[in-house]
């Protein structure tokens, strides 16, 4: 049974459709990567689903509660710069935030001592925010999203602002929540979706372009890139590298050649084979694996 | 002799709460100036603010001192 | 209850950023600052000197109800100002600053979320509001002669009904615009433009909520309530509530960028 299902969704500013008739669905326990280039409409759709978004068209349900529009019960939502009073400390931020969500004082100060030890900020949680630095900032605004125990967790861009330090941490913490929420997170990076997601939504221009297991969409990956130079270049070396039977494009630039392979194993086989019977003096090989762009040419030009 | 001394007696109970509440404003504006991570402009530009222009003084650095 | 909970927030804020202490403190001040100063004008007059010998300083002392109206038009302008840049950004701010995203994102019914940041501020208003005209009434007395306590009092309740007036006039700018300074201007601005039409349509506008100010200074100097600034008052109330209304239902219909 899922958890939220989201069928239509638009949003349009100015006769723009910043979110295109997007449709999915969220199943409990899985962590969920939206995934798409800046401007997207990644944070349009996170906002409408954490609810102070009104939507233009389309529907969100979310199946504990079928009746009541308000869901923001359900939803623990991270800004992607999350911005707090700065006068206040971690720890009163937690309680207003607990409180806010309904919760008692007593559960409030339970939870969010829980909270601030799972995000490291124990030591902490007594200073002022003003004088936190951005990776604690970002670690409170996960805990103040959790406050609640939501059952869905949101996170806008949460490891694209940190260092490397700073971004294994939220990944390692965004493992931890799936144990007990559904987290949707949006990410313009693959790794960081591959690192700790088990399904893709893949949004351009508005549109959901492509969802699924990461398995999947890994599998549309399958063209692989391979980058040559010469030491000399061979003659006919464009048509030769074009007969190869898996290579389905050759481009050159400044005698380096990138070759886009369907089966990455077969053309190697095949290019070496060649550079021996041709005698080609082959002086870069490499491969590319195939980028986030990559993937969406291909989900586009689809 | 006497007449004057208690005039400026009668006058100082008058103008006594007034000079300790210019007082307290004084000093709460640079108990802040102190605590304030990051003010508009200099803060030793503010102190002379706080402590030489009266009533005044105070009130712009409460107003335009602080970034939120 | 959520709304004491934005509440409490609120008056902490206010606490530690010392408004609560400043702001009644500002009001006690220019409350008692022109009828102490008129007190004193002959002895200042006549410690600056330059004056022929012999001459006779003949400055008309007001009587009480005509100082209490020096504190009155002091908070008109001062007060008022005070008021409004205190305020200016009690919304926008939150809402510039980023921090209005993570509340709005925990189930905060924008009604309570309105409401409870009017409150806060209504309440520095009141309590700025009567101890300054406290101030100024204890030294009245002392200087000037007797004003009936009870005269304060009831002027005080009217003139807090322009107060809230100005207040819910700030609130709801806040939801309108997210400049601080450009919500200050306008308040101004609008109480300014009230004020001139009021003066301009004098004799068709007795209800106005400008014309309060006018009305207090009859009835301290007569001891006679006119019927309109009962009119004048309820307009106020009424006109404030349906700013908070308005900022309630613009905030809700706000689309964050």
């Amino acid at each position: 049974m899922e958890l939220v299902s989201v069928k239509d969704l638009t949003k349009t500013y100015s006769k723009h459709n910043v979110v295109d008739h997007v449709g999915f669905d969220l199943h409990p326990g899985k962590c969920v990567a939206l995934l798409g280039p800046n401007g997207a409409g990644k944070t349009t759709t996170l906002r409408m689903l954490a609810g102070f978004i009104q939507p233009t068209s389309g529907t969100i349900l979310f199946n504990e509660d079928t009746l009541s529009k308000d869901f923001r019960k359900y939803v623990g939502y991270l800004p992607q710069h999350p911005s707090f009073y700065p006068w206040m400390s971690g720890e009163e931020f937690l309680h207003y935030a607990g409180q806010l969500a309904g919760l008692t004082k007593h559960e409030v100060s339970d939870r969010s001592e829980k909270l601030l030890q799972l995000v490291h900020l124990t030591d902490a949680g007594k200073k002022r925010i003003g004088k936190y630095s951005g990776g604690m900032k970002q670690r409170l605004g996960i805990a103040q999203a959790l406050i609640h125990q939501p059952k869905l967790i949101m996170l806008d861009e949460p490891v694209s602002s940190l260092d490397p330090i700073g971004r294994r941490e939220v990944l390692n913490l965004i493992r931890e929540l799936k144990k007990d929420a559904t987290v949707l997170f949006s990410t313009h990076i693959l790794n960081d979706a591959e690192e700790v997601s088990e399904e893709i939504l893949l949004m351009n221009d508005g549109k959901l372009i492509e969802q699924g297991p990461i398995s999947e969409i890994r599998g549309m990956q399958q063209t692989v890139t391979i980058r040559l130079s010469f030491e000399k270049e061979p003659k006919f070396i464009h048509e030769k590298l074009k007969e190869i039977d898996s290579v389905y494009q050759v481009t050159e630039e400044n005698g380096v050649f990138d070759v886009t392979v369907h089966d990455l194993n077969a053309a190697r086989k095949a290019i070496f084979e060649r550079v021996q019977e041709e005698g080609w003096e082959l002086s870069l090989f490499e491969i590319t694996s195939g980028t986030l762009e990559d993937i969406f040419m291909k989900a586009v030009n689809k | 002799m006497e007449e004057g001394l208690t005039l400026i007696q009668e006058n100082l109970a008058i103008l006594a709460p007034l000079f300790i509440l210019q007082l307290i404003l004084m000093v709460i504006a640079l108990i802040d100036l102190a605590k304030n991570d990051e003010p508009k402009g200099p803060k030793w530009v503010w102190t002379l603010v706080i402590i030489f222009i009266n009533i005044v003084g105070p009130i712009v650095y409460f107003i335009a001192g602080k970034r939120r | 209850m959520q709304w004491t909970v934005i509440l409490k927030k609120e008056l902490t804020e206010n606490w530690r950023n010392f408004k609560w202490i400043w702001v009644p403190i500002v009001f006690i001040l220019i409350s008692i600052m022109d009828p102490i100063s008129t007190y004193y004008m002959p002895i200042i007059i006549e410690s600056a000197g330059g004056l022929p010998e012999g001459t006779i300083i003949d400055i008309p002392m007001p009587n009480p109800s005509e100082a209490m109206m020096m504190s009155f038009s002091q908070l008109n302008i001062i007060g008022v100002l005070i008021l409004t840049v205190i305020s200016m950004g009690t919304i926008s701010g939150e809402i510039k600053s980023g921090v209005y995203e993570l509340v709005l994102a925990k189930p905060v019914k924008y009604t309570n979320y309105v409401t409870a940041k009017f409150f806060s501020y209504w309440l520095l208003m009141i309590v700025s509001l009567f101890l300054g005209l406290l101030a100024s009434w204890y030294y009245i007395n002392l200087l000037f002669g007797d004003l009936a306590f009870s005269q304060l009092i009831v002027a005080a309740l009217f003139y807090a009904c322009w107060l809230t007036l100005l207040i819910a006039i700030v609130i709801l700018y806040n939801t309108w615009f997210k400049s601080p300074g450009l919500i200050a201007f306008l308040s101004i601005i609008t109480v300014i433009i009230l004020s001139v039409m009021t003066n301009i349509f004098s004799h068709v506008l007795g209800w106005s909520p400008a014309k309060i100010t006018e009305y207090i200074a009859i009835y301290l100097h007569t001891g006679d309530l006119d019927t309109e600034i009962w009119f004048s008052s309820l307009i106020a109330l009424l006109v404030s509530l349906s700013c908070l209304l308005f900022a309630i239902v613009s905030l809700r219909n706000k689309a964050i960028d």
